[in-house]
């Protein structure tokens, strides 16, 4: 029998090793069920929403076409992210950020910021996604496989037998730790494929995710090998083993994110909300002009049209909306600057902690990270900008409200 | 007794003597330090930076100029959640939940702005605090210096004299769990100053104390545990093995496993999917801007009958305000009963959720902290029914002033031209409907109520570990 070989056939033999082994597989076939019936629900969640927008919207518009302006001010419209086929194995920031939202033609920063959260306290205990299996769990059970591989047969009186009668002594060691990174590698996988296949996931993201998890074990394959070259008991190891992965996998991540929300301030979300409130609402004593000057800035095709005659007029009304976005702009493209630059940093520093690493790694291929957010919120305020581009001409032109030009308003598509 | 003592005593000379046992308290000493102290700090400053923007928000309110009432119902105000003292040692929901809400007519906006949304994401259990450090972290420690309390008595080969010369298995075993009890003991003192700084910043003594009693609790529940494992198994790699296994289903997969449960069991559809239901049902009650609206019809009529006038324009009140006010009482009705049903769902979520502290320990100390420590999702809860309180209030007295202090031909005149404008306005003496707002933690009986499930759980835990322990060192054999 080749050396390889044997040491599979021990590895068969190991109690403790398929113990541990078929919890990996358990805990990464549980993650993977719990991740596509949470991204099932969501999908239905949509699903539903879309249909009772449909119906909402139609009902409304109804009830409000004397004019555009009412009609706007009625009319709300479902902007939605759907989870990506990949999405169950990294739920990521989908229980902290928005992926649903109804806007309507106001001033968009009053609306943006809204978010329709599920129960606070599963976000702060965290999903029973694979990402976590794979970046928090896995060391653990590797850990658990390969802490006694040297020692214990020193315990057993054997090392010194087996180092002398193996051909090559670093061979027997590398293979049959290598067995046991390979096995706990495919336990893993095997539910993440067969989720990845029945929830129609693209291949490069299940080789990508096997990789990404395979280099993450091997990192700590390394240091597992790094303890056990010491000539320590196994109960010792299997201490330092422990402390290293706090140290990897929960000191360091807690570490970095403290410092990068401390290195990079974003402006308090109440302080936008109060200029915002302020801009808008002073507009109703200010001067007209003080409205639809910077607001012909930005839509300057609207100044044949911009001339506001009585005291109330939706033009006008509009043009405040849209005048105080522009004057809440600087705090909120920092609000926006502040969080992309934080997760940028995070990404630069999470190459401290390999778990951390892989889980954002994992996030990003599932589309749930911190820039999917961010890219969602681009697409409602480009959605808004649309609705806008859609209102303003036959608002101002005082067109009347028509079947064939409601069929063209823009509808959200993700 | 003197003998438990002596024995307790050997274990921690031990301790004192292995370096490794030393670098990995000073490891732990360390953390706890640095968490307590980040958390004290970014906790105190939020507390003030939002108490502060309270009074801001309620000084920007009170010093608006002369304005239409309804004007003022739409400028609206803003409410803060300041966290309470002890969030100190458990933040709890407050950097998962928005801590601000936008009050104003007709509507129930979300609490804005959570934490976790604009902070970096590095995955795991993100922010460390004083309660994570001491649900998951400590017991790692009592298991890597407990683990061998009676495995290496064993191995040594200690155990057959010891129990030869008659001390019983039962004294051995208090002990030692004395010995690993004292030590959890030690580990809380850092959590006591901790409570002592929320006591001088205002919170109850009875209920710091009790946070503080029930880690001491969840300490002794691993440190029975801990000891039990030691006596009963025989090999101290299988010793370490079973504890780190237990260690791993209790702190990292059953919690997470709760939740996974409860969302599954205890669907609760989002705010924005009823919302859709509620439009519905509020289209049968009329909008409030439109005072021609058929729905209100028979107020009308009723109110004519009453002043026995024959038009809208003839009473003595604002007919416009009349249906404002109406409207959003009946609205609020429909919005609140919407809103208590979501947060029943929720709790329900939860307590599905908590349930499963008969399987984990760590999952009833965590609720109980939360609930005591007055960040749970009830308080939350509290915070948004206390701003809601704050928005119908100040919204009906504005609705009220509209009714009395402005008169409905000025009103629906308004429009006409600048100086019709500034005859529908009223003096900013009517703004003072607004009450202030300082959101206070639960009373300490309250917060005891909701913990009482938890503390019970964590109370089993640890009679049953206890019981079972006495009972496996009282038939042990070398």
């Amino acid at each position: 029998m080749s050396g390889m070989g044997r040491e599979l056939w021990f590895l068969g033999r190991d109690r403790a090793a398929k113990v541990w082994l078929f919890i990996g597989f358990a805990a990464a076939g549980l993650a993977v069920v719990f991740g596509l019936m949470e991204v099932t629900a969501q999908r239905d969640t949509i699903e539903r929403l879309k249909a009772a927008d449909e119906i909402e919207r139609a009902v409304t518009t109804d009830a409000h076409r004397d004019n555009w302006g009412s009609a706007a001010y009625y009319t709300f419209h479902l902007t939605y992210d759907p989870p990506g086929p990949f999405a169950f194995a990294a739920l990521g920031q989908r229980d902290a950020s928005p992926w649903k939202h109804r806007i309507r033609m106001l001033a968009l920063e009053g609306q943006i910021h809204e978010t329709d959260a599920a129960n606070p306290d599963f976000a702060l205990i965290g999903r029973f996604d694979f990402a976590f299996v794979a970046a928090m769990i896995a060391p653990l059970i590797l850990i658990m496989l390969l802490h006694d591989l040297r020692s214990g047969e020193r315990a057993s009186g054997r090392y010194n037998l087996l180092s002398v009668t193996s051909a090559d002594a670093r061979m027997l060691w590398l293979s049959r730790a290598a067995w046991r990174v390979g096995a706990l590698t495919i336990v893993l996988l095997i539910p993440l494929w067969i989720a990845g296949w029945v929830s129609g996931a693209g291949a490069s993201n299940l080789l990508g995710a096997g990789v990404a998890l395979f280099v993450h074990l091997l990192f700590w394959w390394v240091v597992i090998a790094c303890v056990n070259t010491r000539t320590w008991t196994s109960t010792v190891n299997l201490t330092a083993l422990l402390g290293l992965w706090l140290a990897f996998a929960v000191v360091a991540p807690a570490a970095i994110k403290a410092a990068v929300d401390a290195a990079i301030s974003v402006p308090e979300g109440g302080d936008i909300m109060l200029t915002q409130r302020e801009a808008v609402n002073d507009a109703w004593d200010l001067p007209q002009e003080a409205t639809m000057t910077p607001f012909i800035e930005r839509h300057p095709e609207m100044e044949p049209y911009a001339e506001i005659e009585g005291a109330f007029e939706w033009k006008w009304y509009y043009a405040f909306q849209q005048v105080g976005d522009q004057i809440v702009e600087p705090l909120s493209v920092a609000y926006r600057e502040g969080r992309a630059r934080r997760d940028e940093l995070a990404g630069r520093f999470a190459w401290l902690s390999p778990p951390a690493k892989l889980e954002r790694v994992l996030q990003r291929m599932a589309g749930t990270d911190a820039s999917a957010a961010l890219q969602y919120e681009d697409r409602v305020r480009a959605f808004h900008g649309d609705l806008r581009a859609y209102y303003y001409p036959p608002m101002f032109k005082g067109e009347p409200v028509t079947d064939a030009l409601l069929a063209e308003r823009p509808s959200f598509e993700p | 007794m003197s003998r438990v003592f002596t024995i307790a005593a050997a274990e921690w000379r031990l301790w004192m003597r292995s370096k490794a046992a030393l670098a990995a308290l000073l490891a732990v000493v360390l953390i706890i330090s640095a968490t307590s102290v980040l958390t004290a700090v970014r906790l105190t400053e939020e507390r003030q930076e939002r108490v502060h923007q309270q009074e801001v928000a309620e000084e920007t309110f009170l010093s608006q100029p002369a304005r239409h009432p309804h004007r003022m119902v739409h400028y609206g105000h803003y409410v803060f959640r300041t966290p309470s003292p002890l969030a100190i040692i458990d933040p709890g929901v407050d950097s998962v939940t928005g801590q601000s809400i936008f009050l104003e007519g007709h509507r129930q906006n979300t609490a804005m702005f959570a934490d976790t949304r604009a902070g970096a994401n590095v995955g795991g259990f993100q922010t460390l605090s004083p309660a994570s450090v001491y649900q998951t972290l400590i017991p790692l420690l009592l298991i890597a210096l407990g683990h061998g309390v009676f495995v290496r008595e064993r191995e040594a080969r200690t155990l057959a004299p010891l129990l030869a010369q008659g001390v019983s298995g039962v004294t051995l075993y208090m002990g030692k769990a004395l010995a690993l009890a004292g030590l959890g003991a030690a580990l809380l003192i850092p959590m006591l100053i901790m409570s002592l700084i929320g006591v001088v910043s205002g919170e109850a003594v009875g209920v710091s104390l009790a946070l503080v009693v029930v880690y001491g609790a969840y300490l002794l529940v691993w440190s029975a545990l801990i000891v039990l494992v030691s006596a009963v198994v025989r090999t101290r790699g299988v010793v370490l093995g079973t504890l780190v296994f237990i260690w791993l289903a209790w702190s990292l997969v059953t919690p997470r496993l709760a939740v996974g449960s409860a969302g599954a069991a205890a669907p609760s559809p989002g705010k924005l999917e009823t919302d859709y239901q509620l439009l519905a049902d509020l289209r049968e009650l009329g909008d409030g801007h439109n005072a021609a609206d058929p729905a209100f019809n028979a107020l009308r009529a009723n109110l004519l009958a009453e002043y026995n006038v024959d038009t809208v324009e003839e009473l003595p009140i604002n007919f416009r305000g009349v249906v404002a006010q109406a409207s959003e009482a009946k609205l609020t009705a429909v919005m609140n009963e919407y809103a208590e049903r979501r947060m029943a769902q929720e709790v329900r979520q939860s307590l599905h959720a908590n349930s499963f502290g008969w399987l984990s320990p760590v999952l009833a100390v965590s609720a109980a902290s939360r609930h005591l420590a007055g960040v749970d999702l009830e308080t939350h809860h509290r915070f948004l029914r206390e701003a809601e309180a704050v928005r119908f209030e100040f919204i009906q007295g504005l609705n009220k002033s509209h009714i009395e202090e402005l008169s409905y031909n000025d009103d629906i005149n308004r429009n006409q031209s600048a100086e019709a404008a500034r005859r529908a306005r009223i003096s900013p003496e009517n703004w003072t409907v607004l009450n202030q707002f300082r959101f206070e933690p639960a009373t300490p009986d309250e917060r005891f109520r909701a913990a009482t499930a938890s503390i019970t759980m964590l109370t089993v835990w640890l009679m049953a570990l206890v019981t079972a322990g006495v009972f496996a060192s009282g038939r042990l054999k070398s």
